[in-house]
């Protein structure tokens, strides 16, 4: 449950207590099972006064723009140091409060801090006219950033931080020879947040909102370093799909906490990335031509270390996913791998990968049908578009005439609706058998 | 280990003051011991966001002669050598990957070389200007530009690094000119 459910549960509590709907030991076992905070401040109070640091910096930039002609150039240097120090202060007296300062006076002396920082290197820039080189601007800043969001657990210097360095490693598709200059340092500046993975022991499990800058950040900037990890991206760009598959895989099984692996799905950003982008990808995949192109892709990057890199880490997060019994992203995840198994045909590999590949999510489709009816957790719905979508991609690549198609389009079609009619009828079963 | 988050905080607010300072010290070094470099420019344009309003100053010159037998490699540094003409303008005479031993150099990027010639980006390309004299500085800078004796760019160089000191119009410091205008 989320924190504003637990919210939501504890408004409810005294009122379901004073109409009998529970007793007063249940409403204290309930209230234990799912605690809720409210001694720190509300949302609301943190946004605005991250807010109002962003208009103090934005302020200063603008102040900084407008280009003070008439003053000499120390003076103009005071006016870039003068904000800084002030938001060093202010950081340094809320560091030293430690939990006795409010939560929204931290996050609002590490923003302004950090757009302070960022001002100041800004004007000084101005002042000698230096070239817009904007990429090593905005790095410099995210790093020089970077320590409030560990020290002052700042979530608004945390998604400034993966704005950044998300944005810098998509600046641009020309591979850069130097490793560091390039998206390829992004693994690196992802690690710098480690405190604020998820699944980390934190004092309180991360927003979701947060969860979700750092999934989408690392989806985009681990692709970006996979694009710069080949020599000629154009020319390879099956490799790089491939690469980014594996990506895909390792982000899925990324190991979690027994709690979150319980928690609703869209509390798994990494998760619903993976799925999205591994799913679509799979069926692709099924397509007859794209066996060729799959084993030059796979034959590419294995000379790759970051390719070797990537398969144990998710190797080694299988293996964890395995003691946990997360079958289902297990099953997903491998996708990543299916076309590698093809290699054991030899020559005859590009014509396996596709057989695999629909055998793969064929098992995936039938499995997530069938463990519904077997009582288990599953999501026969989606099983069952599953397994449309594979007939039709298989239809759309067979040689058969329009007719023949758009009968066993309309055919799916129906068959997908009594599906539903027959899923709808088995829950209200269950429900009967529940009361 | 309580004084360990203090310590990181005092390390951090270093070097947030570290970093400009070094930029500081660097680009005051160029402008007082530096040696003065004209070129002649070509195109402006007008704004940065994060900045404020600049004219963007590009070189006519963005070619460099690659000696007999180099090819460059693409988005690699270098270095190109300045030699000074007889109207005073400077031009970028060579270039090479090894820091030269005498004479004035500046530090670049080389984009791609083609046809025995490197094309490469000069360290400087804007010029800040107050927001009120900017939409003068536009006027002046349109009017000007195909002017035969063109719109020159005075530059520092020191040690490889460029700061761009002035822009100048028949010797006459663009800021004076726009003033002058602005009356």
């Amino acid at each position: 449950m989320s924190a504003p459910n637990h919210r939501w549960l504890h408004t409810q509590l005294p009122e379901w207590e004073r109409e009998g709907l529970i007793t007063a030991e249940n409403a204290v076992k309930l209230r234990q099972r799912h605690p809720h905070d409210d001694s720190g401040p509300g949302i609301a109070q943190v946004a605005m006064g991250v807010l109002g640091a962003l208009l103090i910096g934005v302020g200063l930039i603008a102040i900084i723009g407008y280009n003070w002609d008439h003053f000499n150039r120390p003076v103009r240097l005071m006016f870039a140091f003068a904000p800084l120090l002030g938001a060093q202060a202010a950081s340094w007296w809320a560091l030293k409060q430690g939990d006795a300062c409010a939560r929204w006076i931290r996050e609002t002396a590490a923003f302004f801090q950090a757009m302070a920082a960022g001002a100041c290197i800004a004007i000084v820039s101005q002042i000698y006219n230096l070239g817009g080189d904007w990429p090593q601007f905005v790095l410099a800043w995210a790093l020089l950033s970077l320590p409030l969001a560990w020290l002052m657990r700042s979530y608004g210097v945390v998604i400034f931080y993966l704005v950044c360095i998300t944005v810098w490693s998509l600046r641009d598709d020309v591979r850069h020879p130097v490793w560091y200059e390039s998206a390829r340092a992004y693994p690196l500046l992802l690690l710098g947040l480690f405190p604020f993975w998820p699944g980390w022991k934190f004092d309180k499990p991360l927003s979701t909102t947060l969860r979700w800058a750092i999934a989408l950040s690392a989806s985009m900037g681990l692709a970006a370093a996979a694009y710069q990890m080949i020599e000629h991206p154009w020319s390879d760009f099956e490799a790089v799909v491939w690469l980014w598959s594996l990506t895909a895989a390792a982000m899925i099984l990324l190991p979690i906490s027994e709690a979150a692996i319980h928690a609703p799905t869209r509390s798994k950003p990494q998760v619903v990335l993976g799925f999205l982008y591994l799913l679509p990808l799979g069926v692709i995949g099924t397509s007859l031509s794209a066996g060729h192109e799959t084993i030059e892709a796979i034959s590419i990057a294995g000379k790759l270390s970051w390719t070797w890199v990537l398969i144990i880490v998710t190797g080694a997060f299988a293996v964890h996913a395995i003691l946990r019994r997360r079958w289902a992203v297990l099953s997903v995840a491998s996708l990543a791998v299916t076309p590698a198994l093809a290699l054991a045909a030899g020559e005859n590999a590009p014509h396996v990968v596709p057989w695999l590949m629909l055998v793969h999510l064929s098992l995936i489709g039938l499995a997530l049908i069938a463990l519904e009816f077997l009582d288990r957790k599953g999501a026969p719905r989606l099983g069952a578009a599953l397994l449309s979508v594979l007939i039709m991609a298989r239809l759309f690549d067979s040689d058969l005439s329009l007719l023949l198609k758009g009968l066993a389009f309309i055919l799916v079609g129906v068959a997908f609706l009594v599906f539903n009619i027959v899923l709808s009828r088995h829950h209200k079963k269950q429900k009967e058998k529940v009361s | 280990m309580k004084s360990l988050p203090l310590i990181i905080f005092a390390i951090t607010a270093l070097a947030q003051w570290a970093v400009p300072l070094s930029q500081i010290w660097t680009y005051e070094g160029v402008l007082t011991k530096g040696t003065l470099i004209r070129v002649k420019c070509a195109a402006p344009d007008p704004y940065d966001p994060l900045r404020g309003r600049y004219l963007a100053v590009r070189p006519e010159q963005t070619n460099v002669p690659l000696p007999e037998g180099m090819e460059a490699p693409e988005e690699q540094m270098g270095y190109v050598s300045l030699t000074t003409g007889a109207d005073g303008l400077a031009t970028l005479s060579s270039l090479s990957f090894t820091k030269p031993a005498s004479g004035d150099y500046l530090h670049v990027r080389v984009h791609s070389s083609y046809d025995k010639q490197a094309s490469i980006d000069w360290p400087f390309e804007r010029y800040y200007l107050n927001e009120e004299l900017a939409p003068e500085a536009d006027e002046w800078f349109a009017e000007n530009i195909r002017n035969t004796k063109g719109i020159i760019a005075e530059v520092k160089v020191l040690n490889g690094k460029a700061v761009l000191a002035d822009l100048t119009l028949d010797g006459k410091p663009f800021r004076e000119i726009l003033k002058d205008r602005v009356k």
